[in-house]
């Protein structure tokens, strides 16, 4: 790791294809910055995306990256960091990709607690297969398969990561730049699974969801004198329905990352030239 | 042939049937006994009929026959199941006290041992299974001394009151029968030698495979009969730096695996019938992101979730074919226990020299098959590890483009690009299922997109050039007659021979390891008269690829009971079949 790492190191020379406006800049600027920031550079970062607008963020920057099938990067990002402990794993994805289609990795991911970071552009609407309703839009929201609303109520993945025993739970609004980042760098330097819910605006799908809903809208925590230790308080804040957050709901500074509570601890990149030197005994055993 | 003897317990699930088999299977292959079993249960832990069978001789023994010769009984259903199989000389040791009444054909030795009153004597009644196999130490001539080396093997741990307690009561059953029998007459012959023998499963073979080849990373989901793959790995893979997952589904875990295989770790996944369908969509992914993993697929019998404990090779089509798209990969199909071992070395070499996804596929029979082997045929110190294009720091240089960027991608004359695993200096890359340019950004230009199909193509294209895609061979080689098969069936049709070689028939075995790439076998069928392609499944998966590669019908010989094949069954088809006219 060289101190001289900039953000724009994570920067890759490929145009984003995203629409002028999209929320998933900003996302993405924070996540780069909070990067360098916590001393990270491209050779010993792993970034894994999901598919989506969202998901192109990892050809975008520059790392050791992989864009997966969708719904599957949380345990492709648990396969490297479990083989590399040495590397900084981040995970990205969109509100379908995280709470749709890999819901179920969600919850697992989160109780396995590896110590990677889970950043979810929330946009409440399904933006590369141009607008359809996601688990987080609004019951009432009218997309070209919901014409009169999904008529369900969304998903909270904040709620969902605290019945699932997160150590870290965050929301971040992309486009409150130096807010985003610093919730990214706090996830990163948690000790285990950070999760952050971004608010990322899809400005050509979602005119409800929009910049001026969430600049008029969401409550900075920090402004509430919220504790993220206080288990209960951050079920409140969590399950508040009448408002939005911003800020580090939950963190459980007790939290024992995967790696440690399993001792998986060890660069498992490096194997011997043949069998190791006691696999004989592993035949013996079936004497 | 072989004078062999067979044996078997059974009773219902539940029952310890198991463990008593391998207790007995344990004993004879430190006495030097070649040993073979086979078992048969149900989907069910509890109730429901299960057996487990040993055949055993001095001679090497590798498949199952329609004969048993001693049989503890648990149940009547026991009986029922296997009377095609039992013979006039064949003796039926049975708990008379029982509930039960035991209905034993006239012709047999029926010999009646108060299993659970001796085992209560000898401490508990729960050994009423070692009283049996005390009693059977008595009828065959197999000392029992042997017995009380693998007992101490299973319940050492437990101290050496339960040891003692277990040797009592098999020596309760062997007195039992010594003085309320006078069965010398039946006569088996269970000669000792002085080797060691080891004795073991095909997934045991393929988890002691994956740690000798240095995997590091196992992620899977429980499903039989691949499970055990996991078990074994399980406390075993950690000693070398390794760790198991047991991941929330088979997406998850063939994606961690991908996980861990790409930032360097060799890793593995192993699933069954259902989760090779989860896994499918992944298929693709490892194959464009050009990453080295091995997929192993212990078959069993389907489709849906079809007969969970039942044998099947039904997966062919689905390891070679499944995924959307055009999917390069390699299929490897160990045909012995010994075979799944080198295979499993094999597939692993593979997957990283040509970074792309290897299909292991074994099968439901050969993996709940024990069978003893002289420990060198697992000879580690020849086990090689080759790493393939893995580049480090200094040789990352060749590969950057003209603006310093790593060409993870770069098209080569032999499809196989340079691999720089996360931490190498320069290296950092992306990769994605999404069609790409040398560098792995997403492309839709026509002329990146056939640079790199042709690419991913031309590896395999190199591997089938460069390797060795031989095959097994059994019988003679220069018989009119040629039996063809993959997979578990090897053994059978080995055993076969015998039966046809006292009939007159010559025939010439071909046992294929590989299905892609695989031998070429154009000349040895046209040399023939006859081939006939023996699997297990209803339609004739492997024959349908051996017709595609020579043009011409062949025979087939397909069962689908759920059963393996038995070598006095196969002897008794092929003999059949040959005479019968070749398909237009
Ligand atoms: C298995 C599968 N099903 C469906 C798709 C099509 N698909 C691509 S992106 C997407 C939804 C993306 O929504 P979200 O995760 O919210 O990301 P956004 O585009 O809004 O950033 C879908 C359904 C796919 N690629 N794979
Ligand atoms: S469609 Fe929406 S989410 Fe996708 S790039 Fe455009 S603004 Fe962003």
């Amino acid at each position: 790791m060289s101190s001289d790492v900039r953000f724009t190191d994570f920067k890759s020379d490929k145009q984003p294809t995203w629409c002028p406006g999209c929320g998933d800049f900003g996302t993405m600027n924070g996540m780069m910055k909070a990067l360098a920031e916590t001393g990270n550079d491209p050779d010993n970062t792993f970034v894994v995306a999901g598919i989506g607008c969202s998901g192109k963020i990892g050809t975008y920057m520059h790392s050791y990256a992989l864009h997966g099938v969708h719904g599957r990067a949380l345990p492709v990002g648990t396969g490297v960091k479990m083989a590399r402990p040495d590397l900084e794993v981040m995970v990205a994805g969109g509100d379908g990709d995280g709470y749709s289609i890999g819901a179920g990795h969600f919850v697992h991911a989160v109780r396995r607690n590896v110590d990677m970071s889970y950043v979810v552009m929330d946009n409440r609407i399904y933006g590369l297969t141009k607008g359809q309703a996601s688990p987080t839009s609004r019951s009432d929201f009218e997309t070209s398969t919901t014409p009169e609303g999904p008529k369900q109520p969304p998903v909270n993945p904040l709620a969902l990561a605290l019945a699932s025993g997160a150590s870290f739970i965050a929301q971040s609004f992309s486009s409150d730049a130096l807010r985003h980042q610093e919730i990214i760098q706090e996830a990163i330097e948690h000790d285990g699974f950070g999760f952050v819910n971004v608010f990322s605006p899809c400005v050509t799908f979602n005119d409800v969801d929009t910049y001026d809903y969430f600049r008029d809208n969401l409550v900075d925590l920090q402004e509430e004198d919220h504790d993220p230790n206080d288990y209960e308080a951050a079920k409140k804040v969590i399950l508040d329905s009448e408002k939005e957050y911003q800020g580090v709901m939950y963190q459980n500074e007790d939290s024992v990352p995967y790696h440690e509570q399993h001792g998986v601890t060890e660069d498992m990149s490096e194997i011997p030239d043949g069998a190791p030197d006691d696999a004989m005994d592993l035949v013996r055993e079936f004497y | 042939m072989a004078e062999d003897l067979n044996w078997a317990i059974g009773g219902e699930a539940g029952d310890g049937i198991d463990s008593t088999g391998k207790i007995f299977a344990q004993a004879l292959s430190r006495a030097g006994r070649h040993v073979f079993t086979s078992k048969d249960f149900a989907s069910r832990i509890r109730g429901g009929y299960t057996a487990y069978k040993i055949r055993t001789s001095v001679d090497r023994v590798q498949s199952v026959v329609d004969r048993l010769d001693i049989l503890v009984a648990l149940t009547q259903r026991t009986i029922d199941e296997n009377l095609d199989e039992l013979h006039e000389g064949s003796a039926i040791i049975y708990d008379g006290e029982r509930s039960w009444e035991a209905e034993i054909p006239d012709e047999m030795t029926a010999v009646d041992v108060p299993l659970k009153s001796l085992a209560e004597d000898a401490g508990g009644a729960i050994m009423r299974n070692v009283v049996a196999l005390g009693a059977a130490c008595k009828i065959t001539g197999f000392d029992v001394e042997y017995l009380d080396e693998a007992l101490e093997k299973r319940f050492g741990g437990k101290g050496s009151k339960i040891v003692e307690n277990n040797k009592e009561a098999a020596r309760l059953g062997q007195e039992y029968v010594e003085e309320h029998y006078d069965l010398e007459h039946l006569g088996y012959n269970v000669d000792v030698t002085d080797n060691d023998y080891v004795l073991l499963n095909g997934n045991e073979a393929i988890g002691m495979g994956a740690i000798a080849a240095g995997c590091r990373f196992y992620a899977g989901y429980p499903i039989t009969p691949a499970t055990s793959i996991m078990e074994y790995l399980t406390g075993r893979i950690e000693d070398y730096g390794g760790h198991v997952v047991q991941a929330e589904d088979e997406l998850s875990a063939i994606n961690m695996a991908l996980g861990a295989a790409r930032s360097g770790a060799r890793s593995m996944t192993a699933t069954s019938g259902a989760g090779i369908d989860l896994m499918t969509e992944t298929f693709g992914l490892v194959a464009t992101s050009e990453t080295p993993l091995v997929i192993t697929d212990v078959q069993r019998s389907g489709p849906s979730t079809g007969m969970p404990t039942k044998q099947e090779q039904g997966d062919l089509n689905m390891a070679l074919y499944g995924g959307h798209g055009e999917v390069p990969r390699f299929m490897i199909t160990p045909t012995s226990i010994d075979e799944c071992f080198w295979k499993t070395i094999e597939a692993f070499n593979l997957a990283e020299k040509y970074q792309t996804p290897v299909f292991l596929v074994s099968d439901l029979a050969m993996s709940v098959t024990e069978q003893t082997f002289e420990p060198e045929t697992f000879d580690m110190d020849a086990v090689e590890i080759d790493r393939g294009k893995l580049v480090d720091e200094d040789e990352v240089d060749e590969w950057l483009d003209s603006q310093g960027r790593f060409r993870a991608h770069a098209v080569t004359e032999d499809g196989v690009s340079p691999r720089a695993i996360p931490g190498t200096t320069d290296g950092a890359h992306m990769s994605t299922g999404l069609e790409h340019d040398e560098l792995g950004r997403r492309t839709e230009e026509e002329d990146e997109r056939v640079q790199q199909v042709d690419k991913r193509y031309r590896k395999v294209e190199t591997a089938q050039n460069d390797e060795d895609w031989d095959y097994r061979e059994f019988g003679d080689e220069d018989a009119d007659n040629l039996v063809i098969s993959w997979g578990s069936n090897e053994g059978a049709l080995v055993e076969a021979l015998e039966y046809l070689e006292e009939d007159g028939i010559d025939v010439r075995v071909i046992s294929v390891p590989y299905i892609f790439p695989r031998p070429d076998l154009t000349e040895e069928i046209e040399a023939a008269d006859d081939t006939i392609v023996v699997e297990c499944n209803a339609t004739g998966q492997f024959a349908d690829v051996i017709e595609h590669d020579v043009l011409t019908r062949v025979k087939r010989i397909n069962k689908y009971t759920g059963v393996r094949f038995k070598a006095d069954e196969l002897a008794a088809q092929i003999t059949e079949r040959l005479s019968e006219e070749v398909p237009a």
